[in-house]
């Protein structure tokens, strides 16, 4: 977990870690390991059945999809404005950003439910076919992350609001947008592998 | 080296992952459960069905044999033997025990009854239907 | 021994040993039985035998578990256990239960056993692994709900440790999702579904808390290092087995009647089941290393290590090897599960009890270590036991491969006992080295009955 940098202020360190606390990059690590294997499966599923693969992705709403991507990358963008806040000791304003980060959140989850509502009123389930099922897998995976992701932030946020954080004390901060980053970053590989390329 | 690594993290992604994956558990098991109607033809299970699991149960059998793959590797599956030899061969079979052949396997005699007996096939022929996503790879188990 | 009421651990891990060496016999039984057929029959069939082996393993690990919360808790807790009476009482209703189960098994048709006992009211017998009376089950579940409260009020009444959460998280989680025995529909499917919520939660969940408690309990004491590090690395671990874990139980449903696409959860899942053993070998390489003090008890720090070790090469590796929906599609139900179970178990789950009692024994024998000669004796039991089991392991393995290209592979696959007649070379080596595993069980029970002055003086 330790990554070799050039940092030319100081000399004499040599070694930095990750942002946040160490530990949640195991859990970052975990996951991204298995969302990677979900993909490299899709890849391989796919290409034994492309035909089925193209007809079923033609009935996904590329627009929602698509708005769901700004939505996330701009509350990651809200996630990063935080951290600049803390940074230099402005605890409300972080939790104003990171307010605005789980706003986002909320409007990814119900344009997403929007779209679950529609396939799972049409009788779709995780047994349609194979596309369905990670179609299906994948998203109400990546889902739950947005809302253990959406429950983290507001627990920086409140912990930011009583003032638990400082410009040198902000640790928790920096887990907190690790975390969600990988929530959007997971968004950003998941939409053109399932609903554009084709 | 300025490295945050605090307990107190690792507990609550501890708490955190062992929640957030028991409920994916949780999901995936509502699904299963609401599934598998279609799949293990549950309104084929008749009386005879039940009795013959129930025999099935308090005679061991899975201390020697599998079914479906699971339990002893000591004699052959039993998941497909209604398609194998078919209902009239594993009564034969049943009653036939132990064969006494010297150094070979046995299995012991249940001093099962007719009804029993077809309860037993009724059993097996119910599971040999059972959509096992093509599993065994062959009629030998 | 700091705390009085700690002795009580001794007679759980005395009766864990022995049961374990009854189930090493059973074990060798069934491995005679399997090259030579009709060896007892029909006196003791390979059914009874097999019930014997896997429910005396059961026992006997539970015995282990309990005996070392006894030991571990009120150290951790730095008090007295709530009731040395009640952990006394247990022990025996525990003993009796078990010992009368192994008796109706033996003397007993099973089917007798089961109207005897009430399995026309409930049925849940006849199912692996879970072949208990009726009776039987109900007392585990007493015997653990007392033990529960015996050590949940000492840890109440004490220092709260993460080490006595996580071990008090295990055992309770041991006890919930034992209840699912209970449960056994006609409906063959969903028993075989729920009946892996007993059996796959605890052997690659929850026991793997309890597992994970006691290797490091057992690392602060032998090495020294500070509390802090170790605790954060054994939440980062235990974190890793529950979130590769909990749908790595879906290994267990691609062929049960299940839906097809427990294939790929249970595939990706538990493809990444090894992470935590692995990380859990590092870590007690890297706290050995780290140590800062040189304990005495070597033979201790052997089996821990030996725990990192095997348990990631049983569990980890040779899970792994047949755990994807493709290969698991023709290695499922043959001996590569046998070869898969001998070894994890025994890494696992038989290695981190022997090293809790390895390191507890003499405490409660009132020494910090055994002597040296003593200490050469047990790690000689270590070696011939481990050499064993991974021998047992490879044969069983390579009579898996073996099978599965004479009965699964091919235009005209053998029948499974033509099949059998054709691997017996391997029956026969895995028997020799089950024997050498009962001659390292029996220097490692001698052991304990060496003269231990020098040891004394050091004291």
């Amino acid at each position: 977990m330790i990554i070799l940098i050039n940092n030319p202020k100081s000399a004499h360190q040599v070694y930095a870690t990750p942002p946040g606390d160490l530990a949640i990059w195991f859990f970052i690590f975990a996951e991204l390991l298995a969302f990677g294997i979900f993909f490299a499966a899709y890849a391989f599923a796919r290409a034994h059945n492309i035909a089925l693969f193209d007809a079923s992705q033609q009935h996904l709403s590329r627009t929602s999809g698509a708005i769901n991507t700004l939505v996330l990358i701009t509350s990651s963008y809200f996630v990063v404005r935080a951290v600049a806040a803390i940074k230099q000791g402005y605890s409300n304003q972080c939790a104003r950003w990171i307010g605005a980060a789980i706003g986002f959140g909320a409007i990814f989850l119900a344009i997403k439910s929007f779209e679950f509502y529609g396939k799972f009123s049409s009788g779709i389930t995780l047994s349609t076919n194979t596309f369905y099922m990670f179609y299906l897998s994948l998203t109400i995976f990546h889902f739950m992350h947005v809302i253990l992701g959406m429950l983290i932030l507001a627990a920086v946020m409140l912990k930011a609001r009583r003032g638990g954080y400082s410009a040198e004390n902000h640790t928790g901060v920096e887990t907190g947008a690790s975390y969600w980053h990988m929530v959007d970053l997971l968004w950003i590989i998941l939409f053109p592998l399932i609903y554009v390329i084709h | 080296m300025n490295e945050t690594f605090t307990k107190a993290m690792a507990r609550n992604i501890f708490y955190g992952g062992a929640v957030f994956f028991f409920l994916l558990f949780l999901a995936l098991t509502f699904d299963t459960v609401q599934t598998l109607p279609k799949r293990d033809h549950r309104e084929n299970i008749t009386d005879s069905v039940v009795r013959g699991k129930h025999i099935w149960e308090t005679r061991d059998c899975i201390g020697c044999h599998t079914l479906l793959g699971e339990g002893a590797y000591f004699a052959p599956e039993l998941g497909n033997v209604y398609k194998r030899r078919g209902g009239d061969f594993i009564k034969m079979w049943i009653k036939g025990q132990p064969t006494g052949a010297p150094g070979r396997r046995q299995m012991p005699q249940f001093d099962l009854n007719d009804q029993q007996l077809d309860d037993m096939v009724a059993f097996l022929k119910w599971t040999s239907e059972i959509n096992t996503n093509n599993w065994p790879p062959n009629i030998e188990g | 021994m700091q705390y009085k009421s700690q002795a009580v651990a001794k007679p759980y891990f005395i009766a864990a040993i022995g049961l374990f060496l009854g189930q090493i016999l059973f074990g060798l039984i069934m491995g005679y039985q399997y090259v030579v057929g009709d060896f007892l029959f029909p006196a003791i069939p390979f059914n009874v035998a097999r019930m014997v082996h896997t429910n005396l393993l059961i026992v006997w690990i539970l015995f282990g578990f309990m005996g070392s919360a006894y030991y571990l808790i009120p150290e951790e807790a730095e008090t007295e256990l709530f009731s040395p009476k009640l952990a006394w009482l247990m022990f025996w209703v525990f003993l009796v239960a078990g010992a009368l189960t192994i008796v109706g098994y033996l003397t007993v048709p099973y089917a007798t056993l089961a109207s005897m006992t009430g399995n026309d009211i409930l049925a849940t017998m006849g199912r692996e692994f879970l072949e208990q009376p009726l009776p039987t089950k109900v007392g585990i579940v007493i015997v653990a709900l007392v033990f529960l409260f015996n050590i949940s009020m000492t840890v109440l009444k004490g220092r709260k440790t993460s080490i006595s959460l996580v071990l008090l998280l295990g055992l309770w989680g041991l006890a919930i999702f034992f209840l699912f025995s209970f449960y056994n529909p006609s409906n063959l499917v969903l028993d075989k579904y729920f009946w892996w919520w007993t059996v796959h939660l605890w052997v690659e969940g929850v026991w793997e808390l309890i597992l994970g408690a006691m290797l490091a309990f057992v690392l602060i004491k032998i090495t020294g290092v500070d509390r802090e590090v170790i605790e954060k690395w054994l939440y980062i671990i235990i974190a890793m087995t529950l979130i590769t874990g909990i749908i790595g139980t879906g290994h267990h449903y691609f062929w049960i009647g299940t839906p097809e696409y427990w294939q790929w959860f249970g595939s990706v899942f538990s493809a990444l089941e090894p992470i935590p053993f692995f990380m859990m070998t590092v870590f007690a390489f890297n706290m050995v290393n780290r140590r800062r003090r040189e304990h005495p008890n070597k033979a201790a720090t052997l089996w821990a290590l030996g725990t990192g070790v095997m348990s990631f090469l049983g569990a980890g590796v040779w899970g792994f090897l047949h755990t994807l929906a493709p290969v698991n599609f023709y290695t499922h139900g043959t001996q590569i599960t046998a070869a898969h179970g001998h070894m994890a178990f025994y890494g696992a789950y038989v290695m981190v009890n022997l090293t809790m009692i390895s390191y507890a024994m003499p405490m409660l024998r009132g020494r910090s270590a055994n002597s040296r000669s003593s200490q050469v004796m047990e790690m000689w039991a270590f070696w011939l036991m481990t050499i064993s089991i991974v021998c047992i392991t490879l044969f069983l393995t390579a009579a898996g491969i073996l099978q599965i290209w004479l009965q699964r592979m091919g235009t005209s696959p053998m029948s499974f006992m033509d099949a059998q007649d054709q691997i017996r070379i391997f029956y026969w080596a895995r028997e020799f080295s089950g024997l050498v595993f009962l001659v390292g069980l029996v220097l490692y029970i001698w052991s304990f009955f060496f003269k231990n002055s020098e040891a004394q003086a050091a004291e």
